[in-house]
């Protein structure tokens, strides 16, 4: 009697891997959380603002010191050591600076630098397009099949709930393209090709993100390709050549990371279906399940743009990027509080389960998956 | 407060901005230059200088994003206090010059922006500025007769005005009267002292709760008051600025009496008799809490846990503005009315009833 009671004023609303978790557990689960939040964006303060200062500051010595190197790239460590400033300085910009600035998560210090509404980063895709579709569409729908297009990208599949079909062998080749050319990738794969083929989106919305991207990648290119180059004169293929290695392994590092943020084997997928009318509970209980985090150094930190607390970072998108150490021990805690698993490794053990995901998702599942679309 | 100004360039600048691009070459200027801004009007604090135990003149190097200002404006300043930036307003208190301002900040309560100033303010600092505005200004024909009328720290901007006129060939004759408590409350008291030397100005401070030096004069702003010390005063354009107590009989006995122009800066723009207050629902966040009739929309806001954007908290700068339905009261003007999803100045409306602002 007692149970029954239960069941129909306080129902099971969260049920995977041996763990059920009760409407009112999950909205515990769900204040913890907040308040964990309201505790650190209360204490943002001045040395928050003088430690993205002092990486901006960084990251634009970088750059000015390797690019000036790179004038000087026929001396071959002269070329090494300017690539290397660059990608350092690319990685810098895109992951720690661009990436968090354009979540809000600096909008507090009113620096019009530093402010989501007007910052644009280092890379192809347009911040505005970025905006919609990583701060809206992968961060309000994470890792749902059919909503969050950093699932596969379009291209690959990285769920069962995907259908198979014989294109998806290739995916391992895929993956190392997209790796090499990530910010391509990134740029193109929200003009959404196969939502206009299909219909679902205007052609004129195309086009006008079209004409977005092409003016953002006009300049990229115009910079890194034409003008530094043609700046030093005879020696124009060395800065050429390191422009387009310092943009590669920015490509590849930033692709590294991202994928071990939710491709792990163990970060979770889930269903349109099963994510509608979800509280804020459950929507911080799939943060929680949908993202990885990799463990290192604090340098290795700050060049993954802290997203190695992707799991923090997801729960907490707009939170300064440099509080996620400070948070990760708390927010394990109630995780593991909750029986809820905390999916965290090194680089080396995540990337791993991500390569084992895509090899194993390129072939069709062998038991009747959930199909969407 | 984020008005973002570019820059003008030329071939050399563009170039300079296709290399830098996404960014712009001042960012990367910063490196070696504090206020180097393509979005932003930085300047430099060259030399503070105390003018009263609550008060501080601040001379400033701007950046080349300043577009210089006419006597008689005021300003944003934007320092960091903990991290985020906020906003006041000051008048500029030098005449106008090329390359440097100053502005002149007296402290109203503690914990403010202002006494971040009065405290910690170096040269050396980097502040941030807004480009001028105010309507506070001389005509371009300026007329023969001028009366200065100033009280607290009014004084600035009249200054600026006094300065301005020093440097040109103005050959009429102004009387300024300055209404204080008492000396050590005068701001600025040294260099209305100076310009007092001039034959073409006669600037007299009134002080109402100390024994007046020879040549200044005991009292309270009044009609009676102003014929003994200016007999010709109505036939002069009159320049007020002082608290909103000084300037209601200001233009009380303007009403009257004046014969020629009258313009008018409000500093302390909120009327003391408040309304009844009201509840106030913050639709963007599902808070709402009661306010008292004297408390802003901006304070209610700000008390309730939120963080709107917001400048001078006086009605000048707009940044505030917000989306409002409901029953308010205008701090400034006192009177109420009705607003149906209107954009208002939170820092200057109070709630008189049941309000929803879009927070």
């Amino acid at each position: 009697m007692g149970y029954a009671m239960q069941q129909e004023h306080d129902p099971i609303v969260f049920q995977r891997d041996g763990v059920s978790l009760t409407r009112s557990q999950v909205d515990a689960f769900g204040e913890e959380i907040d308040a964990l939040r309201q505790q650190v964006m209360a204490d943002r303060g001045e040395s928050d603002a003088r430690y993205i200062r002092r990486v901006v500051r960084f990251q634009k010595g970088c750059e000015v010191a390797g690019r000036g190197l790179l004038f000087l790239g026929f001396l071959p460590p002269a070329w090494l050591a300017g690539t290397g400033l660059l990608a350092l300085s690319k990685i810098l910009e895109n992951m720690e600076i661009g990436h968090n600035v354009m979540h809000g998560q600096w909008d507090w210090l009113g620096d019009p630098n530093l402010d989501s509404a007007h910052y644009d980063w280092d890379n192809t895709c347009p911040a505005e397009q970025w905006k919609h579709s990583h701060n809206y569409m992968h961060h309000t729908y994470t890792n749902v099949v059919g909503k969050d297009r950093d699932v596969g990208y379009g291209i690959m599949r990285m769920s069962e709930h995907q259908s198979w079909n014989p294109a998806y062998l290739f995916q391992p080749i895929y993956n190392w393209v997209l790796a090499l050319l990530f910010e391509w990738g990134v740029a193109f794969h929200d003009l959404e090709i196969e939502r206009v083929i299909r219909g679902d989106k205007s052609r004129a919305q195309f086009r006008k993100e079209q004409k977005l991207i092409f003016k953002k990648v006009r300049r990229q290119v115009l910079k890194d390709y034409v003008l530094f180059p043609l700046l030093a004169g005879p020696f124009f293929l060395f800065v050429l050549s390191g422009n387009f290695t310092a943009n590669i392994l920015r490509n590849l590092w930033s692709y590294l990371i991202i994928f071990c943020g939710h491709f792990t084997e163990r970060a979770e997928m889930f269903t349109e279906e099963e994510v509608e009318g979800e509280s804020r509970g459950q929507w911080y209980l799939r943060q929680l399940l949908g993202s990885s985090n990799l463990e290192g150094g604090r340098l290795f930190h700050i060049l993954s743009g802290n997203l190695s607390h992707q799991i923090e970072h997801h729960l907490f998108p707009d939170m300064p990027s440099n509080r996620y150490q400070q948070v990760a021990p708390k927010v394990r805690e109630i995780a593991e509080r909750y029986g809820l698993h905390y999916n965290s490794g090194s680089l080396r053990r995540q990337f791993g389960s991500v390569m084992r995901r895509i090899h194993r998702l390129a072939l069709p599942s062998r038991r009747g998956a959930a199909v969407v679309n | 407060m984020q008005t973002i100004i570019e820059p003008r360039r030329g071939w050399f600048g563009r170039l300079g901005q296709a290399l830098t691009s996404p960014f712009q070459p001042e960012d990367y200027l910063a490196l070696i230059s504090p206020v180097a801004s393509a979005r932003e009007i930085r300047a430099r604090v060259t030399s503070v200088h105390r003018e009263t135990d609550r008060a501080v003149s601040l001379t400033l190097r701007p950046n080349r994003l300043w577009p210089g200002f006419q006597a008689g404006q005021h300003v944003m300043l934007g320092i960091d206090v903990n991290g985020a930036r906020q906003w006041r307003c000051f008048s500029l208190s030098s005449a106008p010059q090329s390359g440097t301002l100053t502005i002149t900040v007296k402290c109203h309560r503690a914990g403010g922006v202002t006494e971040h100033l009065l405290e910690r303010a170096r040269p050396g600092d980097v502040v941030t500025l807004s480009e001028p505005a105010g309507e506070f200004l001389l005509p371009a024909r300026i007329p023969d007769r001028l009366l200065f009328l100033t009280a607290g720290s009014g004084i600035t901007p009249v200054h600026s005005i006094a300065r301005y006129l020093e440097n040109t060939s103005f050959d009429g004759q102004v009387e300024w009267l300055h209404f204080d408590r008492r000396y050590e409350d005068v701001i600025l008291l040294e260099s209305l002292r100076e310009l007092g030397r001039h034959s073409q100005l006669n600037a007299r401070v009134v002080l109402g709760h100390q024994a007046p030096l020879p040549g200044d004069e005991q009292g309270r702003f009044d009609a009676a008051l102003l014929a003994a010390l200016v007999p010709d005063a109505a036939d002069r354009q009159v320049y007020a600025c002082g608290p909103a107590g000084f300037l209601d009989a200001v233009s009380e006995w303007h009403r009257a009496e004046g014969r020629a122009p009258l313009l008018h800066e409000r500093f302390q723009p909120l009327t003391k008799n408040t309304g009844n207050g009201g509840r106030i629902r913050f639709s963007g966040s599902d808070l709402a809490t009661e306010a008292g009739g004297g408390e802003s929309l901006l304070e209610a806001a700000e008390r309730s846990g939120l963080n709107p954007a917001h400048g001078c908290r006086m009605g000048i700068c707009h940044t505030c503005r917000c989306s409002v339905r409901g029953s308010l009261r205008d701090l400034q003007t006192g009177e109420s009315r009705t607003v149906d999803n209107q954009r208002v100045r939170l820092c200057i409306h109070a709630a008189e009833g049941d309000v929803e602002v879009a927070l």
